[in-house]
C-alpha cells in the first residue's frame, strides 16, 4: 500500500499512465480536504447504493396497495416514513424512485451539457455568421418557457420516461451554450490558441482539445446546479400526465399526488420532497468540489 | 536568395470605426541562418509584421515570400513545419490545463509524427529543463522555465525559421540573459533563421546580425551589427533609441 502511494505521488513519473493516475490521485486528495464536497459525494454514493439495492433496501413492494393502512403517519411500526393514500409504503417508493431519478438525471446530464458545450464553443470559436445562426437558435429556445417547450415536445413524441428525458435535454442546452460561448470568446484570442493554430491544428482539434477544457468547469457547475430543476421538471411532466406514468414510484409524481393531503397528511408530499432536496444538495456540493479539483491551478501543496 | 522576403507589407485594420495603419509599406529580406532584428517603441508595428507572416494578422497589401514562394492563405501545415513563433508572454502562451508533455506532443500529434515519448524528453533536455518536469503544469513553473517550454514547443516541428516576439521582455534581467544565450546556442546548433522583435537595442545587439528600426508602422533605417556598435546611424530616431540603451550595450 505504501509503495502504491509512493508510485502515485512520484514527482517525476516515468510514463503517461503513471502521470495520469498520479494526477487523479492528487485530485482525490484535494477533494478529500474539502469536507462539503465529501458530504456531497457521500449523498450521491448513498443514492447510488439505494438505487442499486432497492429490492433489499425497501421494506415493502412499492406498488402493493393496502387501503386499510392508508395515510399512516411517519414512525408507524413497519412504515417508518408513513404510507400514502393507497396505503403504499413511502420509504419503499422513495427507494425504488431513486432508480428513476438517477436514470433521468444521468441521461439529461450526458446529453444537454454536451450539446450546449458543442454549440457554444463552435459558435464562439468561428464567430461571424456561424455564431449569429447558432446563437439566434439558442435565443429562440431560451425565449420559450422551458416547461411549455418540454410539454410541446412530449405531446408530439408521446408520454413516457425516455421522451420526457429527451424533452428536458432539448430544452436544457441553451444556458450551457451561452456559458460555453462566453468562455470561448475569452479564450479564442489567447496566445496558446494562436500557438496551436500556428502548429497547423484544425478547428476540430482546437475546439475539442484546447477550448473545451477551459469551458468545462463552469459548465459542470451549471449542470450540478440544474440537477434539482431537472428532477422537478420531470416531476412536472409526470404531474401533467406526460412524463412518468402512475403508479411508477417517481419522486415528483409522489409530491404531486401528496399535494391533495398537504395540510392534514403532510408527510405524503414532504418525504419525497426531502429526498429531492437532499439529492440536489448532494449534487451541488459535489459540483463545487469538482470545480476545485478540475482546476489544476488551484492545487495547493 | 533570401529565405524570408517581405515586400511593401501593409497591415490596416478597423478598430472602433477608425482605420489603424499598423504597418505601412515595410520591406525586409532575411537570409538563411541570419538573425534579423526589428526594433522600435511600443505600437511601431514590429510585432504585427511577425503576426502577418504567420497569418495571425491580415495582410492589406504587399507580399510575403518564404524560400522564394509566396505564403498561402491559410498558411497550412507545410508552412507550420518551416516557420514557428515564440510569443512574448510565457504566462499566456502555454495552455493552463495541459501538462508540458501534452503541450510538447501536440504538434507531433497534429503532424502525425511518431515517437513522441523520446522526442518530448529530448526537447526538454535541449532547452535545459529536467526530464521530471515533463508532467507538470505551466503554473508550477517560473516565467523563465515557461519561456523555455515555449521555445521547445516551437522547435518540436524542427522549423528553419523562428519568429521571436519579444521573447524576454516578460522576464527579469538574469533570466533574460539565460534565455537569450539558450536561443543563440540553439540557433548555432540547428542552423536556424531568427526574425526577432524587441524594443530593447541591447537585446538586439546581443542577438542579431542586422536590425531594422521602425517607427509608427514604417521602416526608419536598417543597420548592421557593426554600424550599430560604431553608432553609425543616419536618422535621429535610431540615434535616440541607441542613446537610451548604449550604456547596457557596452557592458554586454
Amino acid at each position: 500500500m505504501a509503495t502504491m502511494t509512493e508510485w502515485l505521488r512520484d514527482p517525476s513519473p516515468a510514463s503517461r499512465t503513471q502521470a495520469r493516475l498520479g494526477q487523479s490521485y492528487l485530485a482525490w486528495l484535494r477533494m478529500r480536504r474539502n469536507p462539503l464536497a465529501m458530504v456531497g459525494l457521500f449523498i450521491i454514493l448513498v443514492l447510488l447504493f439505494v438505487a442499486a439495492f432497492a429490492p433489499w433496501v425497501a421494506t415493502h413492494d412499492p406498488l402493493a396497495q393496502n387501503l386499510s393502512q392508508r395515510l399512516l403517519p411517519p414512525g408507524t411500526p413497519g412504515h417508518w416514513l408513513g404510507t400514502d393514500d393507497f396505503g403504499r409504503d413511502i420509504w419503499s417508493r422513495i427507494a425504488y424512485g431513486s432508480r428513476i431519478t438517477l436514470y433521468i438525471v444521468t441521461l439529461v446530464a450526458v446529453t444537454a451539457p454536451v450539446l450546449g458545450l458543442l454549440i457554444g464553443t463552435v459558435a464562439g470559436y468561428f464567430g461571424g455568421w456561424v455564431d449569429q445562426v447558432l446563437m439566434r437558435i439558442t435565443d429562440i429556445f431560451l425565449a420559450f418557457p422551458r416547461l411549455i417547450l418540454a410539454l410541446a415536445l412530449v405531446a408530439v413524441l408521446g408520454p413516457g420516461i425516455e421522451n420526457a428525458v429527451l424533452a428536458i435535454a432539448l430544452t436544457a442546452w441553451p444556458p450551457y451554450a451561452r456559458v460555453a460561448r462566453a468562455e470561448t470568446l475569452t479564450v479564442r484570442t489567447s496566445d496558446y490558441i494562436a500557438a496551436v493554430r500556428l502548429q497547423g491544428a484544425g478547428a476540430g482539434r482546437i475546439i475539442w482539445g484546447h477550448v473545451m477544457p477551459m469551458c468545462l468547469p463552469s459548465v459542470i457547475i451549471r449542470v450540478t446546479l440544474d440537477m434539482a430543476g431537472v428532477i422537478l421538471i420531470a416531476a412536472g411532466l409526470g404531474f401533467l400526465g406526460l412524463g412518468v406514468q402512475p403508479p411508477t414510484p417517481e419522486w415528483g409524481l409522489m409530491i404531486s399526488s401528496g399535494r391533495k393531503f398537504l395540510f392534514e397528511q403532510w408527510w405524503v408530499a414532504t418525504m419525497p420532497g426531502l429526498a429531492i432536496f437532499i439529492v440536489s444538495l448532494g449534487f451541488n456540493l459535489l459540483g463545487d468540489g469538482l470545480r476545485d479539483v478540475l482546476d489544476p491551478r488551484s492545487s495547493g501543496k | 536568395m533570401a529565405l524570408i522576403e517581405v515586400e511593401n507589407l501593409s497591415v490596416h485594420y478597423g478598430a472602433k470605426g477608425q482605420l489603424v495603419r499598423a504597418v505601412e509599406g515595410v520591406s525586409l529580406r532575411v537570409d538563411a541562418r541570419e538573425s534579423y532584428g526589428l526594433v522600435g517603441e511600443s505600437g511601431s508595428g514590429k510585432s504585427t509584421i511577425l503576426r502577418a507572416i504567420c497569418g495571425l494578422a491580415p495582410m492589406t497589401a504587399g507580399q510575403i515570400r518564404i524560400g522564394g514562394q509566396p505564403v498561402p492563405t491559410p498558411r497550412g501545415r507545410a508552412f507550420s513545419r518551416r516557420v514557428q513563433m515564440v510569443f512574448q508572454d510565457p504566462y499566456a502562451s502555454l495552455h493552463p490545463r495541459h501538462t508540458l508533455d501534452r503541450t510538447l506532443s501536440e504538434p507531433l500529434a497534429i503532424h502525425g509524427i511518431g515517437g513522441s515519448d523520446a522526442r518530448v524528453v529530448k526537447a526538454l533536455e535541449d532547452v535545459g529543463l529536467p526530464a521530471n518536469f515533463r508532467f507538470r503544469y505551466p503554473h508550477q513553473l517560473s516565467g523563465g522555465q515557461r519561456q523555455r517550454v515555449a521555445i521547445a514547443r516551437a522547435l518540436m516541428l524542427e522549423p528553419e525559421i523562428l519568429l521571436l516576439d519579444e521573447p524576454t521582455s516578460a522576464l527579469d534581467a538574469s533570466v533574460q540573459a539565460e534565455t537569450l544565450n539558450l536561443l543563440n546556442r540553439l540557433r548555432a546548433e540547428r542552423g536556424l533563421t531568427f526574425l526577432m522583435v524587441s524594443h530593447d537595442l541591447a537585446v538586439i545587439d546581443h542577438m542579431c546580425d542586422r536590425v531594422l528600426v521602425m517607427q509608427h508602422g514604417r521602416a526608419v533605417e536598417e543597420l548592421t551589427r557593426d554600424q550599430l556598435a560604431g553608432a553609425q546611424m543616419t536618422t535621429d530616431y535610431a540615434r535616440t533609441l541607441f542613446d537610451a540603451s548604449a550604456d547596457r550595450m557596452l557592458g554586454a
